[in-house]
C-alpha cells in the first residue's frame, strides 16, 4: 500500500491515530489556529490537532449566534460543538486569530462549553515588546495545562517537542521542494492530505509517515500532462476535494500560502534559545497571517517569491466569504501580481465545498487565460 | 444658532481647502447649514467646538502642522503633546454619512474589488476609494491599534501599503485590568505603559522634535479633567427624566477622540455636563415628555438623522447614551510623569468600544446589564453594522444574558451605519416600531 493512502486515512476529522489515542486514555486538544505553538500541547504529552468542521452539513446555530455574516468555518464550528461533534476533544484552545475565531471562543464558552477551554491572546503586530508578551501568554498557557491537566513541561520536555516539531518542518520543506520540479512527483491534491495529517495525527507517527513518503517518492517520475502550475494563496483550507477540482481541470497545485501550508514550516524554531523565548520568538516572526499589522510587504513577498521559486503560472486566491483579514490582505498582494504580469483568480469560496459547478467554470476560464499567455 | 455666528463661520470657511480636503470642506457646509436650523441656543458651545474642529483640520496643512490619522478608539493627547494636527479618521465615515456622501466612495471601492460591506466594515473602507480618488487626505504619519477589529485593523494596513506613509501600531491585549476579574491578568497596564512609552520615541524620531514632559503632564492633567466632566455628566443620565437628549453623549465621545488634552475638550464637556446638571435641578428631561429609556450599547446610525428625533417625538423615547458616547475611561492621579504614563495606558485600555470590546464577550456582557441597570432602561436596541463581526457576534448571547439579569427585552438588527442604501430609514423604523409596539410597550 502505498503511504499516500494512510495520510488519506488520516484526513477525517476523527481518525484511527485519534481512536488509539484515546483507546490509550490519553488527552486530545483541538485547537483553533497556527499561532498557537502545539510544541506545547505535545509537550505536555498532549495530542494537539487543528479544529475542523468537516462533515458540518448547516448551521442554524452559528447563523443566529455568530450571526450569517460570520464566515462559514466559524459558523460550522459553533455548529458542530453545539451537536457535540467534537466529544473525543478533551479541550479546545483559541486565539484572537481574527474577530470571528475571538467571538467563537466565546460563543462555544457559553452556550456549548468543552471541559477545558483556554484562551492565547496573540499580539497584534511585531516588535520586542510584543514578542516579550506572547512570551508571557505562552508561559501562561504552559501554567493553565500543567495545572489543568497535572503535568509537568519541563524545558527539556520542551525542547524535545520544538526538535521533533522542526524535523517536521525540514521534512515537509524537503516534500515541497520536490514539487518544483517540472514533473513534480506529488500532487496538490495529495499534498493537501499530508498537511491535513500533519495536525492531525501524533508528531512521531507523522515524521514516520512524511519519512515513508519521501523515500517512496525519491527518483520518482511525476505529473507531466498538467496545463500550468499553480500556486494556492488564502486562509484555512482542509478538503482536499477543492484542490482536486482544480487539478482535474489541468491546473496542478506547486506552491501554497496557507494557514495550513508553507507559512507553519518554512522557518525552523530555534533549538539553541530558551524554549520559550524560542517559541514566542518563531510564532511571531516566522511568515505571518495579516492579522499580523506591519508585515504586509513582506508577506506580499513571500507570495512573489515563491511564484519565482516554484515556476508558477497563476495565483488562486481561496478567500472565504466574508473575511475581511483576507479580503483585504488579497487586495494588495493582487497589486504586486500585476506589477509583475503573474495572473490570478480571486475565489471565493465557503467552508463547506458547495457550487463546484461554479467553482468549474471560474477556474477553466482562468485555466484558458493562462494557456493563451 | 444666531445668525452672526452662522456668517463668522461661512466667512471662516471661505476659500479652497485644497482637493484632499474638499470633503472636509462639504461636511463643514453641511453641518453648518444644520446648525443655522438649530434654534437652541444652549448648545452653542458644542456647535462651535465641532466647527472648530472641522476648520483646524483643513486649515492644518497651510499652518504648518503635521497631520497624524488614527482611528475612533483613541484619545490625541500625545498628538496634542507633539504639537501634531490630530485626524480621527472616522471624521470622514461618520460625518460624511448623514449627507449620503460616502456612498460614491463605497461604490468606487466596491468597482475596484476592494472588499463589500458585510466583510469590511464602511466605517473605514470608504477611505481606501476616497484615497485612490485623491478625496482623502494623506497624512504624514498613521497610528492604529489592534483592537476592536480586523476591519479597521486591515483598512490601515491597506491605506499605509497604498499611501506609505509612517505608521505605528499599537498591540492592545485581550484580558483585564480589574483584580476582581476571572480574566485579569497583572501585567497588562504595564505592557500598554511600555507601548506608550515606545510610540513616544517613535514620535520623536519621526518628528524631530523633542516629547516635553511637562507639556505632556499639563496635557494629561487637562484630559482627567474632561474626563471627569464626562463621568459626571454619565450620573446626570440616570436621572429620570434623564436629564440630556438622545444624541448629546455621542458629542463627549467625538470630543475626547479629536481634541481630548487640549482646553477646548475640558470646556465643551463641562459646559455639557453643566446643562444637565442645571436641568436634572429644575426636573427637565433632554426630551418633553420621556416615557420609555433605551439602551443603545452600538454605535448611531449615522446615516440615519431622523431616527433619534422620530424615536423621540413618536414614543417619548430616549436612547440614553451608545456605545461611543459611553466613555467610561475613569479620571486618573496624574501627578508624577509615571502616573500620566500609567493613565495614558489605562485610558488606551478602557477606551469607548475598546474596553468593552476587546476581550472576551463578558466585558460586553458586563457592560450592558451594568448598563440597563444603572440607567433604568426599559429596553435595549443593537443596530448592528454587517460588518462588525466582534461585536455583532456577542449581541445575541448578551441579549440572553440581559434579559436573564433583568428581564429586559432586546431588539438587535443587522444595518450599515454609513450606507443608506443597505438597509433604509424605513426598515428600520419599522423593526424598532414594532419591536416597541409588540414587546416593549
Ligand atoms: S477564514 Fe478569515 S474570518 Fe474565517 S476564521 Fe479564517 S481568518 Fe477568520
Ligand atoms: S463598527 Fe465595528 S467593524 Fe466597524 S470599525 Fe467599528 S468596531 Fe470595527
Amino acid at each position: 500500500m502505498s503511504v499516500l493512502k494512510e495520510f488519506e486515512e488520516a484526513t477525517p476529522l476523527k481518525n484511527p491515530w485519534i481512536d488509539s489515542w484515546k483507546e490509550e486514555g490519553k488527552k486530545i486538544l483541538g485547537y483553533f489556529c497556527s499561532y498557537i505553538p502545539d510544541e506545547i500541547i505535545h509537550a505536555a504529552g498532549i495530542l494537539p490537532v487543528r479544529m475542523r468542521a468537516t462533515g458540518c452539513t448547516d448551521t442554524p446555530m452559528g447563523d443566529a449566534y455568530l450571526t450569517p455574516t460570520a464566515c462559514s468555518y466559524t459558523r460550522c464550528c459553533l455548529e458542530m460543538a453545539n451537536r457535540r461533534q467534537y466529544n473525543f476533544l478533551d479541550g479546545a484552545i483559541s486565539c484572537n486569530s481574527c474577530d470571528q475565531i475571538r467571538r467563537l471562543d466565546d460563543n462555544i464558552r457559553i452556550k456549548a462549553p468543552f471541559p477545558y477551554q483556554y484562551f492565547i491572546g496573540v499580539p497584534g503586530n511585531i516588535n520586542d515588546l510584543t514578542i516579550d508578551w506572547f512570551k508571557h501568554e505562552l508561559n501562561k498557557f504552559k501554567t493553565s495545562l500543567e495545572e489543568n491537566y497535572s503535568v509537568e513541561i519541563t524545558d527539556d520536555k520542551l525542547r524535545s517537542s520544538i526538535k521533533t516539531y522542526n524535523e517536521s518542518r525540514a521534512l515537509l520543506k524537503e516534500l515541497y521542494m520536490l514539487r518544483k520540479n517540472p514533473k513534480p512527483p506529488i500532487s496538490g491534491t495529495d499534498i493537501m492530505k499530508v498537511l491535513l495529517t500533519d495536525v492531525s495525527i501524533p508528531r512521531e507517527q507523522f515524521n514516520e509517515l512524511l519519512r515513508k513518503l519521501l523515500k517512496e517518492l525519491d527518483g520518482k517520475e511525476g505529473e507531466s500532462n498538467h496545463k500550468s502550475r499553480l500556486m494556492i494563496v488564502g486562509s484555512q483550507l482542509d478538503d482536499p476535494e477543492y484542490v482536486k477540482i482544480i487539478e482535474d481541470l489541468g491546473g496542478l497545485i506547486v506552491v501554497d500560502s496557507f494557514c495550513l501550508g508553507t507559512r507553519t514550516f518554512w522557518d525552523q524554531v530555534d533549538e539553541t534559545k530558551d524554549p520559550l523565548d524560542a517559541l514566542a520568538e518563531h510564532y511571531m516572526t516566522r511568515v505571518s497571517c495579516p492579522r499580523m499589522s506591519g508585515k504586509q510587504s513582506e508577506r506580499v513577498d513571500f507570495v512573489a517569491e515563491l511564484v519565482k521559486e516554484f515556476d508558477v503560472d497563476g495565483v488562486i486566491f481561496q478567500r472565504m466569504k466574508f473575511c475581511a483579514l483576507w479580503w483585504a490582505e488579497i487586495f494588495i498582494i493582487r497589486k504586486k501580481l500585476k506589477e509583475l504580469g503573474v495572473p490570478f483568480l480571486d475565489l471565493e469560496r465557503e467552508y463547506v465545498l458547495s457550487g463546484a459547478g461554479a467553482m468549474k467554470t471560474r477556474v477553466q476560464g482562468f485555466m484558458e487565460i493562462l494557456e493563451a499567455k | 444658532m444666531d445668525e452672526e455666528t452662522y456668517q463668522k463661520y461661512k466667512k471662516l470657511a471661505r476659500g479652497s481647502w485644497g482637493k484632499e480636503f474638499s470633503l472636509l470642506k462639504m461636511m463643514f457646509n453641511g453641518f453648518l447649514g444644520l446648525m443655522r436650523e438649530e434654534e437652541d441656543m444652549e448648545f452653542e458651545l458644542p456647535m462651535e467646538t465641532i466647527l472648530n474642529i472641522l476648520l483646524n483640520i483643513g486649515k492644518a496643512r497651510k499652518q504648518g502642522r503635521k497631520i497624524i490619522m488614527y482611528p475612533f478608539n483613541y484619545g490625541p493627547e500625545l498628538f496634542v503633546t507633539m504639537g501634531l494636527q490630530p485626524l480621527m479618521q472616522e471624521i470622514f465615515s461618520v460625518g460624511l454619512a448623514p449627507f449620503h456622501m460616502n456612498e460614491p466612495y463605497l461604490d468606487f471601492s466596491n468597482e475596484i474589488g476592494y472588499g463589500d460591506n458585510p466583510t469590511l466594515c464602511n466605517a473605514s473602507r470608504p477611505l481606501v476609494g476616497a484615497y485612490m480618488q485623491g478625496a482623502a487626505p494623506v497624512p504624514d504619519y498613521l497610528f492604529f491599534l489592534s483592537t476592536p477589529c480586523n476591519s479597521l485593523a486591515m483598512n490601515y494596513q491597506v491605506f499605509e501599503s497604498l499611501s506609505n506613509v509612517p505608521t505605528y501600531n499599537m498591540d492592545v491585549p485581550y484580558w483585564a485590568i480589574e483584580e476582581d476579574s476571572e480574566f485579569y491578568d497583572g501585567k497588562v497596564v504595564e505592557y500598554m505603559t511600555n507601548q506608550c512609552k515606545d510610540f513616544v520615541t517613535w514620535l520623536e524620531d519621526q518628528t524631530k522634535e523633542k516629547f516635553e514632559i511637562e507639556k505632556f503632564q499639563q496635557t494629561m492633567l487637562r484630559l482627567n479633567q474632561a474626563r471627569e466632566n464626562i463621568r459626571d455628566f454619565n450620573e446626570t443620565l440616570k436621572n429620570v427624566p434623564c436629564p440630556a437628549g438622545s444624541q448629546t453623549g455621542f458629542w463627549n465621545w467625538f470630543f475626547m477622540s479629536t481634541i481630548g488634552g487640549t482646553q477646548e475638550a475640558v470646556d465643551v464637556t463641562k459646559f455639557v455636563r453643566d446643562s444637565a446638571i442645571e436641568n436634572v435641578k429644575e426636573g427637565v428631561g433632554g426630551i418633553e415628555d420621556e416615557k420609555l429609556r433605551i439602551a443603545w450599547p452600538y454605535t448611531h446610525v449615522f446615516f440615519d438623522r431622523d431616527l433619534f428625533p422620530w424615536l423621540e417625538e413618536t414614543y417619548g423615547a430616549i436612547a440614553i447614551l451608545d456605545i461611543l458616547g459611553n466613555y467610561q475611561v475613569e479620571p486618573h492621579n496624574t501627578s508624577t510623569l509615571e502616573k500620566c504614563y500609567d493613565s495614558l495606558a489605562r485610558g488606551t485600555l478602557d477606551y469607548s468600544m475598546i474596553g468593552s470590546c476587546r476581550g472576551p464577550a463578558e466585558y460586553y456582557i458586563e457592560y450592558v446589564i451594568n448598563y440597563v441597570k444603572d440607567y433604568k432602561v426599559d429596553c435595549v436596541i443593537y443596530p448592528m453594522q454587517y460588518a462588525c463581526k466582534h461585536a455583532f457576534a456577542m449581541a445575541r448571547i448578551t441579549s440572553e444574558a440581559v434579559r436573564e439579569a433583568t428581564g429586559i427585552p432586546s431588539l438587535i438588527f443587522g444595518c450599515d451605519p454609513y450606507d443608506s442604501r443597505e438597509v433604509p430609514h424605513e426598515a428600520i423604523q419599522a423593526k424598532i416600531a414594532e419591536f416597541i409596539e409588540q414587546v416593549v410597550l
